[in-house]
């Protein structure tokens, strides 16, 4: 018995972590459904007692006994229907009924439409629904702030079918979100650590941080950063006041903290730089900020055992056979070879730069990374 | 004493008890009594947070969707598939008693170890 008691209390011990977000609405959710108990159990013992108090005094008429209880206690009061409700007895009984079911069911009433808009109740709902289907994301990107840049943003990631979750901690925030069709958003602090795991931070590929205040973003940052360690396999960029904001950002674990004065007055120094040829000037920038839809860069590494490894570039002819063009080569210690021709041979551990249609990049990669798994997987 | 706790389980005992009158001895006030019973049986396990809640709600939920049918069919003149469906909500009736004697274990358990 002992022993069954201690195996009980294993089993049933809390484990001691902090609730998940999700959790913690569907308490909110119950809370909220409790206060219907009062008024349903109030409006349930008027329609109990006055059916049976009308089937006593009608010798047990089940049907009409219930309709004339409704009919009494929601005042509509069509007439005495049931047999015995016209004698004394049931005048006496209808007079009370009257009084007391008149009363509790006009504030049944009222206490279930109250407690349904105060507590939010279809609100929470949506929340929890739509926090479980965040739980199924994966490879998505979490957007903590949800300014004009954020909504920026968010319309490119959309346009690129590429899945997000925003927090945001401001109510006036869920509007605007609304308006945007956002899919999934979580109104809640974002430097809390069970919100970002919510938003599922440990299966998102990276995060954008613009709360519009750096300590917010601090915060962000280094929570964000205890629960996914590594800068290869999580990326964090952020928003900076000044430059030296910027590389403490970057100590403390973002991957990129970008200012955005800076950034904007560099790229209208490059107009002013390149007046006359404009369209050229930025053609990089453009590719890289998504601009330009027909044509985009790719960068693909050349990993140990991939059959690309000790091939010149004439011999592979990715411009023929996958409509993609290698316009770099990037070595392993950064220098970037601009000069390359059909003879360049392609060494482990370089970064191939390629140009093209965005289709056949992706093609190209896939195809790229297939053959070199299959070669690794011939070497075993 | 938790004074919620022993309203709650009387309705449930009580959903019982009067499911088994009924079926023993049929009569038309008994199936009222033990829908009324159910009902709020049913009633005071919505919004409960408790281990098996939402396990006791849906048996208390399965039992009102046999009793009301059974209770219009009993009036109107088929008794026979009354008793039927009230041997049906007697049955989710013993899951539910059998449900909330064990969440009363497991409570006391994590009491304890609180």
């Amino acid at each position: 018995m002992a022993k069954l008691r201690r195996k009980l209390r294993k089993r049933i011990k809390p484990r001691k972590r902090e609730p998940k977000l999700v959790e913690i609405y569907e308490r909110r959710l119950i809370e909220a459904l409790k206060e219907f108990r009062i008024p349903l159990l109030m409006l349930h013992t008027a329609i109990s007692v006055g059916t049976i108090g009308y089937m006593l005094l009608s010798g047990g008429d089940f049907i009409n006994s219930f309709y004339m209880t409704i009919i009494t206690i929601g005042t509509i009061g069509y007439g005495e229907i049931v047999s015995g409700s016209d004698t004394l007895y049931g005048r006496v009984f209808t007079s009370f009924l009257a009084l007391m079911g008149i009363g509790v069911f006009t504030t049944s009433v009222t206490v279930i439409v109250r407690v349904f808009f105060k507590e939010d109740i279809i609100k929470l709902y949506r929340a929890i629904r739509m926090l479980r289907e965040i739980e199924e994301l994966e490879g998505h990107y979490i957007i903590c702030g949800y300014d004009k840049t954020s909504a920026w943003l968010a319309n490119l990631l959309k346009k690129r079918k590429i899945e997000f979750v925003v927090i945001d901690s401001r109510e006036e925030a869920m509007k605007f979100l609304q308006e945007h069709n956002i899919k999934y958003f979580i109104i809640e602090e974002p430097h809390r650590r069970s919100v970002l795991q919510s938003a599922g931070i440990r299966r998102a590929r990276g995060m954008i941080v613009n709360l519009g205040d750096d300590a917010k973003n601090i915060a962000v940052i280094v929570t964000a950063r205890l629960v996914r360690p590594s800068k290869e396999e999580f990326y964090i960029y952020s928003f900076a006041s000044t430059d030296g904001t910027a590389d403490k950002l970057e100590e403390l674990g973002a991957n990129r903290a970008l200012v955005p004065s800076k950034l904007l007055a560099t790229r209208l120094a490059s107009y002013i730089f390149h007046t006359g040829s404009a369209f050229i000037s930025d053609l990089f920038d453009r590719i890289a900020f998504g601009e330009e839809t027909d044509i985009d860069i790719l960068e693909l590494k050349v990993e140990p055992g991939s059959p690309l490894v000790g091939k010149k570039l004439k011999d592979i002819d990715l411009r023929r056979a996958l409509k993609v063009t290698v316009i770099a080569i990037r070595k392993p210690d950064g220098y970037l070879d601009v000069t390359i021709t059909g003879e360049t041979t392609v060494e482990e551990g370089d970064t191939l730069i390629i140009f093209g249609q965005p289709k056949n990049l992706r093609k190209a990669q896939k195809i790229l990374l297939e053959e070199a798994y299959s070669v690794l997987e011939r070497e075993r | 004493m938790r004074y919620k706790k022993i309203v709650t389980d009387f309705f449930i005992l009580m959903a019982l008890t009067t499911n088994i009158s009924f079926i023993t001895g049929p009569n038309s006030y008994e199936l009222v009594i033990t829908v009324a019973a159910n009902l709020a049986a049913t009633i005071l396990k919505v919004g409960e947070g408790r281990v098996l809640s939402t396990e006791m709600l849906a048996s208390s939920l399965v039992a009102d969707l046999h009793l009301i049918p059974a209770l219009f069919l009993y009036h109107m003149g088929d008794p026979q598939e009354a008793m039927g469906l009230a041997q049906g909500a007697l049955a989710a009736n013993v899951i539910s008693v059998i449900i909330s004697i064990i969440e009363t274990i497991i409570s006391a358990f994590t009491e304890e170890e609180e």
